[in-house]
């Protein structure tokens, strides 16, 4: 049976190859997904908030991979509780499972918070977690209980950044309550960035004189001290009381060109509570940086402190220095979608050219994104959205890029290309520091920057026959 | 041992015809059971005596693992084995999974050993095949002969074409066939007709009609099978015929669905006959003849 199918097939091939030049397959499924489950984004985002535990309403299993990728990136514990599904769960429903695990993380853990978000199984037979989530709540409602968030995260709708992105829209949207009294505070939604980039970002804030409340944070609970005993919930992350007055915010600053449309955290409080929103890009090379210190500035209404101004010209400065390694160079860049945005603005800046950027996310905004922050090479890059790493694969071996800009899991295309790999994003499995990789604003491209030159420079040293020690 | 499944359209009559065919053979003397994969569990009512079942997926959850074919398993009229999936309540949970685990558990307990002697397992699946749940026993060669219970009404017709596209799916893998359709009368204009034709396209059979009759309703009221309530009436001599069709039936198909627009001009081509006739002021043998051979007469249409 098997061998006739493939018989035809192969007779079909040839005979396409006779009439006409060899098309490829029409459809072909997902090869290494250039994305995660959307649930691990939202676990990133009640892992930023004070108190919070992160609860998945499904099987026991992808509590256990989405902890694991979340450990060996972060190399702190990560706690995700789980409903654990059973095959009765699935039959009769796991409302019950939900119950019970929701009353164990509350008698264990203590959480202010619970944020519950599903998963495929739970979502494929249909659970009404929302009300689920709120009847439970309801029903304890003498006695002390955490708060419940809940949302919605199926992962074959969407990707661990859609998932991010939802559940901070559900933390806001469930807490936020208006204020008799307007706070001077901004609210600031970076999207998935690392703790480095999150830290980073309060300390311009601070330098700005502006009060801010970053949702999610977990520049402690993701990259804190080594302690003496272990901590069921990690100190730090976004007070619940600071979200609570988003609603009263001076301002909201959302990171994210791909997200411009849609339902996020800042649109909601824009539509709601009149909170005004700023909606930029990822603050990565200079133009997209100087955009959002505009709008700090404006915001707070004093000129851009001059330590910042500095750091700016000692970009600009390196820009020319390095300029002569790097110019012509062909990269390609991976990973979320508005990371990629942010590398290419970089890319186009340096002179490097983006011969492929691709992302597993389907915003549908990508192209639009890029073209409008890396104008200077149309024709030249390959915008790929909702593919995979056989396909950048396949892709990179026609491309003989210089180098590659992304995750870890980008490594294999690097190796067999013979090419250096810069380490961006999410998941760093195969280094430390994944977490304390600074992406964002002048600090953070500088040293974007200085990485991507020395990669060439090392690469260049290590193939010369010459050994070189002055490059 | 044969191994059939009952599909139909929701409220077709499938639990009450399978019930009273399995009184039949019970009757002839053979070994039946009755697997009822509707989460209602009112597959075997008329069998036992009312819903007196523990289904199987209440027993597993309540008892864990350590379920005993006795739990689960009822003796019922005629010496015929009853089980009852089950499922959950209405708009909770996935039915569908149910009936898979609960098909792989009766497996697992060996309920259709050789030992026990069975001649028939009948699958009685609650109406459309909506999912893959639903699919289960016509999956992986678990049913391998389908009766699709059907009226002269639209939407059942649409049902039967429906599933009969379900069947084509599993029947290259699974080794599934159609046996034939049931016609359960609603008294529908020109209905026997209709169906046998409906049959014909499908290439299968109409392997009998079962006229309407109260009796049926007068020993679901008894809790019992028209067999068993009153052996001696007309409509038991029609489950009689049915089951005696169905244990000598040797036609086994994979059917061929009607697109949409056959399904539609074959109920314009029966449904509209007579009152086409009467429309076009007809002498009473116009009409007759219309009423006899409808496809014929307003073929050229």
């Amino acid at each position: 049976m098997s061998a006739d199918t493939s018989a035809v097939t192969n007779m079909t091939a040839s005979l396409n190859i006779l009439q006409k030049p060899a098309a490829l397959p029409s459809y072909v499924s997902t090869r290494n997904a250039c994305k995660l489950c959307a649930p691990l984004g939202a676990s990133l985002v009640f892992r930023g908030i004070e108190g919070a535990v992160p609860f998945l309403h499904g099987s026991q299993g992808c509590a256990t991979y989405m902890r694991r990728y979340i450990i060996s990136h972060f190399r702190e514990p990560m706690d995700i509780a789980a409903s654990g599904f059973s095959e009765s769960s699935a039959i009769f429903g796991g409302g019950e499972n939900l119950r019970r695990g929701l009353q164990n993380v509350t008698a264990q853990y203590k959480p202010s918070m619970i944020g519950v978000a599903t998963t495929c199984l739970c979502e494929t037979i249909g659970e009404d977690v929302a009300a689920m989530v709120r009847e439970y709540q309801e029903a304890q409602i003498d006695l002390p209980t955490p708060q419940l968030v809940h949302v919605s995260t199926p992962s074959y709708s969407g990707t661990h950044v859609d998932g991010f992105h939802a559940a901070v829209r559900s933390v806001v949207a469930t807490l936020a309550t208006p204020e008799p009294e307007p706070s001077h505070h901004v609210n600031l939604l970076p999207g998935m960035v690392s703790a480095a980039d999150i830290r980073y970002l309060k300390e311009i804030a601070e330098d700005f004189e502006l009060s801010s409340i970053v949702l999610p944070d977990y520049s402690e609970t993701l990259d804190g001290p080594a302690l003496d005993a272990y901590e069921k919930i990690p100190a730090g992350g976004t007070p619940i009381q600071g979200i609570r007055s988003a609603a009263g915010a001076r301002a909201s600053i959302e990171f994210g060109r791909s997200i411009r449309q849609r339902d996020t955290a800042a649109a909601f409080l824009e539509s709601t509570f009149g909170v005004r929103a700023h909606r930029l890009g990822l603050p990565i090379g200079i133009n997209e940086t100087d955009r959002f210190f505009s709008t700090l500035k404006d915001i707070a209404d004093r000129p851009v402190p001059r330590q910042h101004e500095m750091e700016r010209e000692r970009l600009i400065d390196s820009y020319v220095d390095g300029h002569k390694y790097v110019f012509g160079k062909r990269a390609i860049v991976y990973g979320e979608e508005d990371l990629v945005v942010g590398l290419a603005a970089l890319l186009a800046e340096i002179g490097i050219i983006p011969v492929l950027c691709a992302s597993g996310g389907k915003s549908g905004a990508l192209r639009q994104s890029i073209a409008e922050v890396a104008p200077s090479s149309p024709g030249v890059t390959e915008v790929c959205d909702y593919t995979d790493f056989m396909s950048i694969g396949e892709k990179a071996k026609l491309l003989k890029p210089d180098l590659l800009i992304g995750n870890s899991k980008g490594y294999g295309i690097a190796r067999d290309l013979g090419i250096p790999l810069v380490r961006v994003g999410f998941p760093i499995h195969d280094r430390i520091g994944g977490q304390r990789i600074l992406h964002l604003g002048y600090r953070g491209t500088q040293q974007l920057f200085d990485r991507i030159v020395n990669a060439l420079l090392e690469h260049k040293q290590q193939t010369s026959e010459i050994g070189y020690s002055y490059m | 041992m044969r191994k059939v499944a009952i599909y139909g359209k929701g409220g077709i009559g499938k639990s009450t015809t399978t019930q009273n065919t399995v009184a039949a053979l019970a009757e002839m003397g053979k070994k039946v059971m009755v697997v009822g994969c509707d989460p209602k569990a009112d597959s075997t009512r008329l069998l036992l005596g009312g819903l007196a079942q523990r289904t199987v997926l209440d027993t597993l959850r309540d008892e864990g693992e350590e379920v005993d074919l006795d739990d689960i398993r009822r003796i019922g009229f005629g010496n015929t084995y009853c089980t009852e999936s089950g499922g959950p309540e209405p708009g909770v949970g996935c039915a569908g999974r149910g009936i898979i685990t609960s098909i792989n558990l009766l497996e697992q307990l060996g309920a259709y050993k050789e030992s026990i002697g069975l001649d028939y397992v009948f699958y009685d699946v609650l109406g459309d095949v909506v999912c893959g749940g639903f699919a289960m026993p016509i999956r992986e060669g678990k049913a391998q002969e389908i009766y699709i219970v059907c009226s002269g009404e639209m939407m059942a017709m649409y049902a039967a074409n429906n599933i009969c596209k379900g069947i084509v799916k599993f029947a290259n893998a699974g080794g599934v066939r159609l046996g034939g359709i049931i016609c359960n009368s609603r008294k529908v204009d020109n209905e026997r007709e209709m169906i046998e034709e409906l049959a014909r396209q499908l290439g299968t059979q109409m392997i009998h009609f079962v006229p309407r009759d109260n009796d049926v309703q007068r020993a679901e009221i008894n809790r019992k099978t028209v067999i068993h309530w009153k052996p001696t009436c007309p409509q038991a001599d029609e489950y009689r015929n049915l089951a005696k069709a169905m244990d000598a039936n040797r036609m086994f198909v994979i059917p061929k669905p009607l697109e949409m627009s056959a399904l539609e001009k074959l109920l314009m081509d029966f449904g509209l006959a007579e009152e086409l006739g009467q429309d076009a002021d007809a002498t009473p043998a116009e009409i007759d003849l219309a009423a006899a051979t409808p496809a014929n007469t307003l073929a050229c249409d």
